[in-house]
């Protein structure tokens, strides 16, 4: 059977910069997926070829059988491709709920009234209950990043993205962010998940994927990945805890 | 993040606000005392009234078109001149009677959307405005081509379609006043239940961030469209009332952008972009400005403009966005809240 999600051979230029390179990658069903690369190597980058934001120089992304290459990033989500950004997208004159509630009206395919149920358990697992009823744009940066978790989950994605959640948490609340994904992963949803804390992406994920200038440095086991060679020299000095 | 065993708590959503029912009462007092008016009122009181419906309701229709779906356009003065050459085409041609013809007016500005869309709908941004503005000088210079129509000079309604209306002159009044009654109250009611529903809900959604919106499954291109072939049809369905009453049509007025765009710009961005609060507060200072200020010309048009610039400097969300940040006052109840028991 086709993975869950195929990356074959893409690439990607802004002018003369290639960012994405000749990169493939896949994503099995169930699966939990690290991605690790320094900064601008092309990470989001690749979130915004898989959901749809940026059209592919080259190559194709597939969706188990499905050809989505050339599919508009709101087909992509209703296919079940849900995503955070790294810099948070709130609705900002929209209520915190009135943004989940969107995540679930058009995302998923339930009912509107039969949403709501699902939109206030989603504000409770990110801790966004009490703010239910404020404008997201007066929220703070954690807060933000919490209702962009909330609002991918609301879409109800079989394959969830996540482009740096945990930085800036404190060890506390990393800890408790790794429950949440954890929970998430276990109720059946694969992840793919951009992080530079590498305790904590390890702690979720069964397979890391490093990309260094657009391309693949190293992939596999998250303990065999940090301790090679090549992954050692890019990140000097950072180890896996 | 706490444990998803837990069962939620109680909660149920609440969809008016108590400043929402104030607003309910107001508007039915004042759907009330315009429907009484002709008994009451002068002809004069009649053709204002029947002004500030017309521009309240082009006002609602840009702030949808720019306000909330980023559709930036300047060439609404197209449908409004569409909208009044075709009821002078379906009655003097067709021999259609003129309050059906209003209607099918509408049609008209909405089947000549599809093909504006088309092109303006691959510019982005300023460019988006510019091509809306240069359709709207080509339908111009097309209809100053037609010799059935009056060619570039323009024409008269002729008699026996306005006796149509009514056979009294008092008649007529009355018929074209609740025409615009009508027309302006249902285009508040639509844009209302619009933003009150789900696709209001994608449309806000794409208001406040056009990529999100996307990522969560939202058709923005789709959205787009079903507004401005709604604009396009109201706005026809207006500028057709708005002949209707003024009985001569010619194409530099029908297809005026100051009038019928520029206008109604300056007042959703006093009143306050993006709401539906925002362009009945923007009217009210057009209108008062213009009641006071008339007698001085260009003076006035500079104030127009001064003030225009103040409010865009200081507010960017106008008068209203002043005001419902610091009260969260809502008089039309498009917001859903969730209250926990
Ligand atoms: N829309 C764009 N136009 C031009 N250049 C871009 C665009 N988006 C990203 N880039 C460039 O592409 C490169 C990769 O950016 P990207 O955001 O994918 O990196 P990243 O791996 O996510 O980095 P970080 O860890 O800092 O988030 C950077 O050099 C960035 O400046
Ligand atoms: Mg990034």
């Amino acid at each position: 059977m086709a993975p869950l999600l195929s990356v074959e051979h893409v690439s990607k230029n802004f002018g003369a910069l290639k960012v994405i390179d000749d990169l493939s990658l896949s994503l099995e069903a169930g699966e939990a997926l690290g991605i690790l690369g320094p900064n601008g190597a092309g990470k989001t980058t690749l979130f915004n070829l898989i959901a749809g934001d940026l059209a592919v120089g080259a190559g194709t992304i597939s969706l188990a059988d499905r050809d989505i290459t050339g599919l508009p990033a709101y087909a992509r989500c209703r296919l079940g491709i849900g995503r955070t950004y790294q810099i948070p997208h709130p609705f900002g004159n929209m209520t915190v709920f009135e943004n989940v509630l969107a995540g679930a009206a058009f995302g998923a395919t339930r009912r509107e009234a039969e949403s709501y149920e699902r939109c206030v358990e989603l504000m409770r697992l990110t801790n966004l209950l009490s703010k239910a009823n404020q404008a997201a744009g007066k929220l703070t940066l954690l807060e933000r990043k919490r209702l962009e978790l909330a609002r991918a989950l609301a879409t109800d994605p079989k394959i969830l993205l996540l482009d740096e959640i945990a930085g800036g948490l404190t060890d506390t609340e990393c800890q408790l962010l790794i429950e949440t994904v954890r929970a998430v992963h276990a109720s059946g949803v694969s992840i793919v998940w951009i992080e530079h804390i590498v305790h904590a992406l390890i702690a979720v994920v069964g397979r890391l994927f490093v990309i260094n200038f657009g391309q693949k440095l190293a992939e596999g086991d998250p303990r065999a990945v940090m301790d090679s060679p090549q992954v050692q020299e890019v990140y000097m000095g950072i180890e896996a805890e | 993040m706490s444990a998803t065993a837990a069962p939620l708590p109680a909660f149920r959503i609440e969809r008016s606000t108590r400043t929402s029912w104030i607003g309910l009462a107001v508007a039915a007092v004042a759907i009330v005392v315009l429907i009484s008016l002709p008994w009451w009122g002068g002809e004069d009181d009649l053709r204002l009234i029947v002004e500030i419906c017309y521009t309240i309701a082009l006002a609602q229709l840009w702030n949808l078109l720019a306000g909330y779906a980023g559709l930036v356009s300047v060439g609404q003065q197209a449908f409004v001149g569409i909208g009044g050459y075709a009821l002078f085409g379906l009655t003097i041609i067709a021999g259609v009677p003129p309050i059906p013809a209003v209607a099918l007016a509408g049609a008209v500005a909405a089947i000549l959307a599809v093909p504006t869309a088309l092109i303006v709908f691959r510019l982005r941004g300023a460019y988006f405005a510019i091509g809306t503005w240069v359709v709207a000088e080509v339908f111009s210079e097309v209809t100053g081509l037609l010799p059935d129509l009056g060619a570039g000079t323009g024409m008269s309604l002729p008699v026996a379609v306005s006796r149509a209306v009514g056979e009294t002159r008092f008649e007529r009044e009355t018929v074209l006043y609740y025409m615009g009654l009508v027309l302006g109250i249902g285009t508040v009611a639509a844009v209302f239940a619009w933003l009150r529903s789900r696709q209001g809900l994608a449309l806000t959604a794409i208001r406040d961030s056009e990529t999100a919106a996307g990522s969560i499954g939202v058709n923005n291109d789709r959205t787009k469209y079903a507004v401005y072939l709604l604009a396009a049809l109201v706005t026809g369905m207006l500028g057709a009332v708005i002949y209707l009453e003024k009985l001569r049509i010619s194409p530099d007025a029908a297809f005026d952008v100051i009038d019928w765009t520029a206008d109604v710009i300056f007042i959703v961005v006093i009143g306050g972009i993006g709401s539906i609060e925002g362009p009945f507060i923007g009217a009210l200072v057009f209108f008062g400005l213009r009641y006071f200020l008339a007698d001085y010309g260009a003076w006035y048009m500079i104030l127009l403009g001064a003030v225009a610039v103040v409010i865009m400097l200081l507010a960017r969300r106008g008068l209203w966005g002043l005001l419902a940040d610091r009260y969260d006052i809502h008089f039309f109840p498009v917001r859903r809240r969730v209250r926990l028991e």
